[in-house]
Formats: C-alpha cells, sequence, structure tokens
C-alpha cells in the first residue's frame, strides 16, 4: 500500500478517478457458470482486468486420511496466479502472499458451507488468476462462491467480495491496481448477502475511525451489487427459460 | 413457472417465513426458510424443500444403484456407486452364510470392472453404505450400454409414476435400468432403438427443469 | 495447532462467558499482563523478548546495508518475519511454515509497516543504489495464545530500542563508521489488538483455551493518533457490521495502555 509515488490523479477535481470511475462505480463484472467439463463445479470472472477461473470438487475422499475429520467435512483451498497473470513474471511456486491469500479466502467460504452433513469427506477449491488486476481476492470469492453453488454443495448462503479503499482523502468503491499502490487505504470485504455477516475483512492504510465505518458500509454496498451478477451467473446457466424472477 | 408455490431458488434466498417445517435442501434461520441448493423450490401444506438441480448422489436406504466394482478385500467387495461414499458390498451376501474366506474366492464372483445392480442397504454417514445384490432383479449385469447422467435429474427421467420412463421404453423395444445414483443401463436389441433411448435420455438431462419436456421427447422419439 | 479442546472446557468457557466473566478471571476488554525487555540480545542491533500471559516471543533486529526495491530507491527495507519454534508447543514440527505462520509473520509486518512507523525515506545511503534494510525476525518461544499481538509487540519493542548504525559511502560501497549509532526514525507507536468472537462476547487477547473456542477473530492495529492502520481478519465464521464497529473501539482504548508500555521501552 502506497510508497509508490505517482504522477497519476488518482481523483480529479471533478470526482473523477484516473480510470474514468466515479467514486462508488465498480469495474465491470461478468461471472459465468459452469465452464469446466471435468471439475464438479465451476466458474469464470472477469472484473476489472482480472481474469480468474474457479473449479470446485467434491464432497469427496480425503488424501491423506489424518487429514480427514469424523464430525464435518473440510474445505480445502489454493488461490493461485499463472506466471504470465502480472506485468513481471510471477514464479509459478506458490508465495507466502498466495498461501496467506487462500487462507483468507478459505476462511472467507467456509462459513457459508453446511460441511457437517458431509463428514469425513473434503471440498476442493482451485483458484487459478491467469490475469490479475488489484482486488484479486474479492474476485476470486465471487467465482469460487459460484463455483460450488454450482457443484451443488448445501450452502447457507452466497459469499460475495468487493473492496473499498480511500484515494485523496475519499472513500472509493473497488480499489483497481493503480489505486492499491498509490493510495491510501485498500480494503478487501467478503459478506453473506442475506445472512448479513463479514466473512472476510483486512486493511492495508490509515483509516479514521469513521472513515473505517464509511469503507466497510461502501464495500458492502459493492459486495450486494456482485451479488446481483452471481445470481444471473447462476440463473443463465439453470434457470435457462428464464424463471419468474 | 406461473405457480407462485414453485420458485426458481440459488444459496441463501429466502423462500418464505412461518410455520413450515424444513424438509429437503432448507435450513431454517430464525424463521426464515432458506434454499441451501440451486433447485426448484416447493411450499406444501406444512413442509418447504427445494428439488436440486445439481449435486452428487448422496445414498439412501433402499435406492437402487448402478454400480462399479473397483476391489475387493478378503471379506467384502468396493463398489463405486458414483458417489463420494464407497459402496460396502458384503462377501456373505453373495455366498451366503455359510461364506468362509478361506474357502470361498470373491473374484470367480465378481471382478474389478463388473457392473451391478444394487440396492442400499443403510446408511448413516459415520460410514461407507452397505449394499446388496440378493434380489431377482439385482446382481451382475451382463451386458448393456451405461451411461451417466447428473443424479439430480433421475426424478425427471421416471416421471410420474414411471410415465416418463414408460414412454422412452416402449417408443423403443429398450430395457433401461436407472439407477438413483445417476448411472443408467440401456439394452437393446434394435441399435437404432439404442440410440433412440439414449438421445431421450441425453434430452430429458438437458432439459429437466423446462416445460413441455414429455411433449418434446413424446415428438423426437416418434420421428424418424 | 492440531490439538481436541475437550468438550467439558469449551463447555466451561462458553457457561462462564454467559455469565460475564473469562475463564481467567479478566474483564472482555483485558489484555494478559505484559512485560517487556529489551536489550536482550546484544549482537542484534536491537531485540526484545515479550511475555504476553504464557505467551512468550524473543525478537531480533538486525541492520545492514541493502539494495533498494525498484521504483523505491529512495527508501530503505523494512522486512519481517515470524517463527514457531518447535519449543514452543507439542504440535509444532520443525520444517517449513504453514500457512498460519506464514499468515501471523505477514500480519505482523503490515501493522508495523503501514502504520509508517519508521521514516523509510531516512534509511537512505545513495538513492537507488544503497539504503539501510531493517529485519526484524519473530521468534514463538512458547505459544499460549494470541500470537500476533505477542509478536507485534516484540517487533515493536526491538525497533523503538534499536540502535541504527552509520554507514558512509566509499568507492561506491557502504562502509561501516564505527561508534556513530543513533536513534531509528520513529513516526508513531502502533499497536495490535486481537480480538476473538465466542458466540456474541468479543474478548481481547484471546489466551489458548479461548482460541480454540472462537468463532472468528479480528486483529485491529492503531497509531498513537488512533488511526487504523491495519486489519485481519481471520477464523471460521463472520461478524457483523455491527461487532466490527465495536471491535473498532475496543482496540483504541485497548491501544492506549499497552503504547504506554512501549513507549518506555525507547532507547
Amino acid at each position: 500500500m502506497g510508497g509508490r509515488e505517482s504522477t497519476l490523479v488518482l481523483l480529479d477535481k471533478n470526482g473523477i478517478r484516473c480510470d474514468g470511475r466515479k467514486v462508488t462505480e465498480p469495474r465491470r463484472i461478468m461471472i459465468k457458470a459452469g465452464v469446466l467439463k471435468n471439475a464438479d463445479g465451476s466458474a469464470y470472472i472477469e472484473f476489472g482486468d482480472n481474469k480468474i477461473i474457479a473449479g470446485v470438487f467434491g464432497p469427496r475422499d480425503v488424501h491423506p486420511k489424518h487429514m480427514s475429520n469424523t464430525d464435518t467435512g473440510i474445505i480445502r483451498c489454493r488461490y493461485h496466479m499463472s506466471p504470465f497473470s502480472v506485468t513481471e513474471r510471477k514464479n509459478p511456486a506458490p508465495s507466502r502472499r498466495e498461501i496467506e491469500i487462500s487462507k483468507v479466502i478459505k476462511e472467507a467460504l467456509q462459513p457459508s458451507l453446511m460441511l457437517e452433513k458431509f463428514p469425513r469427506t473434503v471440498v476442493d477449491v482451485f483458484i487459478e488468476v491467469l490475469q490479475a488486476d488489484g482486488g484479486s481476492r474479492c474476485a476470486a470469492i465471487d467465482a469460487a462462491s459460484v463455483a460450488l453453488a454450482d457443484a451443488g454443495i448445501p450452502m447457507r448462503d452466497m459469499v460475495c467480495a468487493c473492496a473499498a479503499g480511500k484515494v485523496a482523502d475519499t472513500i472509493i468503491l473497488d480499489v483497481n491496481n493503480e489505486e492499491d499502490q498509490a493510495g491510501q487505504a485498500d480494503m478487501p470485504v467478503a459478506y453473506m448477502p442475506n445472512l448479513n455477516k463479514v466473512t472476510l475483512l483486512q486493511l492495508d492504510g490509515v483509516l479514521t475511525r469513521d472513515e473505517y465505518k464509511k469503507c466497510i458500509e461502501t464495500a458492502i454496498d459493492g459486495c450486494k451489487l456482485v451479488y446481483q451478477i452471481q445470481k444471473k451467473a447462476l440463473t443463465d446457466k439453470f434457470f435457462e427459460n428464464g424463471g419468474d424472477q | 413457472m406461473q405457480d407462485d408455490k414453485k420458485r426458481y431458488v440459488i444459496p441463501g434466498d429466502v423462500i418464505t417465513t412461518g410455520p413450515y417445517r424444513p424438509d429437503q435442501n432448507v435450513t431454517l434461520d430464525g424463521n426464515r426458510i432458506i434454499a441451501t441448493v440451486i433447485g426448484i423450490s416447493e411450499i406444501s401444506e406444512d413442509t418447504v424443500r427445494v428439488i436440486p438441480l445439481t449435486g452428487m448422489y448422496i445414498p439412501k436406504s433402499s435406492d437402487l444403484v448402478i454400480g462399479k466394482v473397483v476391489s475387493h478385500t478378503s471379506l467384502s467387495w468396493e463398489v463405486d456407486i458414483n458417489s463420494c461414499y464407497v459402496g460396502i458390498l458384503p462377501a456373505a451376501d453373495v455366498f451366503g452364510r455359510d461364506f468362509s474366506a478361506h474357502a470361498d474366492e470373491l473374484s470367480t464372483k465378481l471382478a474389478k470392472g463388473d457392473l451391478i445392480a444394487a440396492r442400499i442397504v443403510n446408511f448413516d454417514r459415520t460410514r461407507d453404505p452397505l449394499i446388496t445384490i440378493a434380489d431377482r432383479e439385482l446382481g451382475k449385469i451382463e451386458s448393456g450400454t451405461l451411461i451417466k447422467i447428473s443424479p439430480s435429474k433421475v426424478p425427471r427421467l421416471i416421471g410420474k409414476r414411471g410415465s416418463m420412463i414408460q414412454t422412452i421404453e416402449m417408443a423403443t423395444n429398450a430395457v433401461i435400468t436407472i439407477g438413483q445414483n445417476g448411472l443408467i443401463v440401456v439394452s437393446c436389441e434394435d441399435s437404432n432403438g439404442l440410440l433412440k433411448a439414449i438421445k431421450a435420455i441425453r434430452m430429458i438431462e438437458e432439459q429437466a427443469h423446462m416445460a413441455n419436456l414429455t411433449d418434446k421427447v413424446k415428438e423426437m422419439l416418434e420421428s424418424r | 495447532m492440531a490439538s481436541v479442546l475437550d468438550e467439558l472446557k469449551r463447555k466451561e468457557i462458553v457457561d462462564l462467558l454467559a455469565r460475564g466473566k473469562r475463564i481467567d478471571g479478566r474483564s472482555f476488554d483485558q489484555s494478559r499482563p505484559l512485560s517487556i525487555e529489551t536489550g536482550v540480545i546484544p549482537k542484534a542491533n536491537g531485540s526484545a523478548r515479550v511475555r504476553l500471559g504464557d505467551t512468550e516471543i524473543v525478537t531480533g533486529v538486525k541492520i545492514q546495508p541493502d539494495k533498494p526495491f525498484p521504483d523505491l530507491g529512495d527508501k530503505g527495507i523494512f522486512i519481517c518475519t515470524a517463527e514457531v519454534l518447535p519449543i514452543a508447543h507439542p504440535d509444532v514440527e520443525p520444517g517449513p511454515p504453514g500457512e498460519d505462520v506464514i499468515e501471523l509473520a505477514r500480519v505482523v509486518d503490515r501493522g508495523i509497516r503501514e502504520s509508517g512507523m519508521i521514516d523509510m525515506s531516512q534509511l537512505v545511503l545513495e538513492k537507488d543504489k544503497s539504503v539501510i534494510g531493517i529485519f526484524a525476525d519473530n521468534s514463538v518461544v512458547d505459544h499460549d495464545g494470541n500470537l500476533f499481538d505477542a509478536c507485534s509487540y516484540a517487533t515493536t519493542a526491538a525497533i523503538l530500542s534499536c540502535n541504527v548504525p552509520k554507514w558512509e559511502i566509499q568507492n561506491e560501497a557502504p562502509v561501516l563508521v564505527e561508534g556513530h549509532e543513533s536513534d531509528p526514525p520513529i513516526t508513531t507507536i502502533p499497536v495490535s489488538v486481537t480480538m476473538g468472537r465466542i458466540g456474541e462476547h468479543i474478548l481481547v487477547d484471546p489466551n489458548a483455551e479461548e482460541w480454540d473456542c472462537i468463532d472468528a477473530r479480528i486483529t485491529i492495529t492503531t497509531n498513537s493518533d488512533g488511526k487504523i492502520c491495519a486489519i485481519q481478519k481471520g477464523g471460521n465464521d463472520g461478524f457483523t457490521v455491527e461487532q466490527l464497529l465495536k471491535c473498532a473501539d475496543i482496540s483504541a482504548s485497548a491501544a492506549t495502555k499497552i503504547r504506554e508500555k512501549l513507549k518506555q521501552t525507547k532507547g
């Protein structure tokens, strides 16, 4: 967060951001459900210039056996960036950043899954970032939740995610890569819309207590927008004749 | 979807509130009944459930399933029943109560790769499901074509009181054995009939949730 | 950690909470006793041993010249790591760090980095070529819950009390000038406060037994001016927005007491 000085104007006098968006405008988001043949569930998302694919296998047998839990199924999650996904080629081996992100994504999705119904099994969630652009962990969660529903894993709620942040002392919705590098704060949030619970929250950057409140609320507004797009992805695949929504 | 007791739902959707008993694929949050899978919600007199449009097979007692023998120990066979749980067929089920691990060799009766029609005896999630083939219509499947569909589409394939599957069998002269686990064996002496039957099954899998499916299937079966 | 908390203990903790009590008698917004000793590793440029309840951390700060990051040629380097030693707990196995330890290291690092505690622009020897690198390495010696806060306090204390040597550029390379140590360029004192949620109850600084019962946890780091500079939510469940706002308030007030203790460690 910050540190890199930039000649980029992050917010001009008309309230327009460096990529032309208004302060509470998210980037373009598109989600497609059921894109892989072999995975039990899958989804592809484009969120700004993020291009991410999520595949779900399970519930299935756990290997190694000592990881399995007799009372409940477990979830495993791998967030991985392809070497070509960022400007400077990334080493394919998992970095510490990817390992931490895998963990927070797993913990963001876990509260939504009803794994007690499948003792001694595992649900594997694999997320591949094909192209990264700021906010990739939120986009990853958005795709993973759709993939889990596509696989038929029983869920209490969907999980939708979006980041809010601060540039030029203004709270903004959906932080892009330049804003993440040169801005004042970046706060990714994941949220379950029907149960009204936040399942992922991180912050880099400095906020007053009031800015913190505004940032959470702004991010949740973004999550609710994403939820509609997740719904559409599932409706398009499963309810082809439109349903009555 | 004109009937407002039926609705398309995704996980987390609130189906209704009030004094209903939560049935399959729903959960209770306070007094709200919430869908837990993608499917069609159904509110009947005192219960609410969701008919899933996706999801893997979870064994249920007395379900008929088609399975593939994958291995055996000296006491039982392990059978892939298209679920995350493996079916266990005890040797005594086939050899009888006088089964002896020394004298009776399991692979003489059922070998790796054999297909069987079996019934789930019991299943409680704490251990793998027990299955049996000790019944007239069960046992090793000697011939036929194996097809896999999503288990959630099986009820549609069977139809009300078996009407859909009977329509296909009569139009094609095929004999179709349907496993609740989404595995289906089609036998037909006539190769055209076989192809038509398979085509009908695939059609039902793809369009299970759409209206007028029965008519469309009938129309396809009647055409050349 | 792999241990299974026994059911009776879990029940005891939950029952006590319903009656407004914690298993070790603390109030809900109270941290365990904190002791900070600095200068415990004379060979390092800065060091601290922190005990937070029975959790014990030894942290060493090493300062040495390094190349700057690309695009950041006018700033020094700060790197923070953490390791849970096998002596800390029977369930810890030697070997490469697992996801828990990686998360711990990154959260402690961000808490210090995002606060702007060290004025990195004061650590440049030759712009774009040579800068001063401050390396803080935390070793967890005894694990009794809440490694996030313990490591954070140890790192902060080690930095506050460290001595920054002086280097001069001679023939294009940095050369140490003996006897000219200075204080580190400090702008603020970040304090992290970790809270666990058990049911509706929010508890500051969960000990190991409470940690095994929590539904969710959050670590909030605030600066000397009360602003929030880093947050990490963890655990298998979530928080409502109301709980998140409450956590921010609790952490701000809990941090002020701890900041006073940390101020005393300044060299």
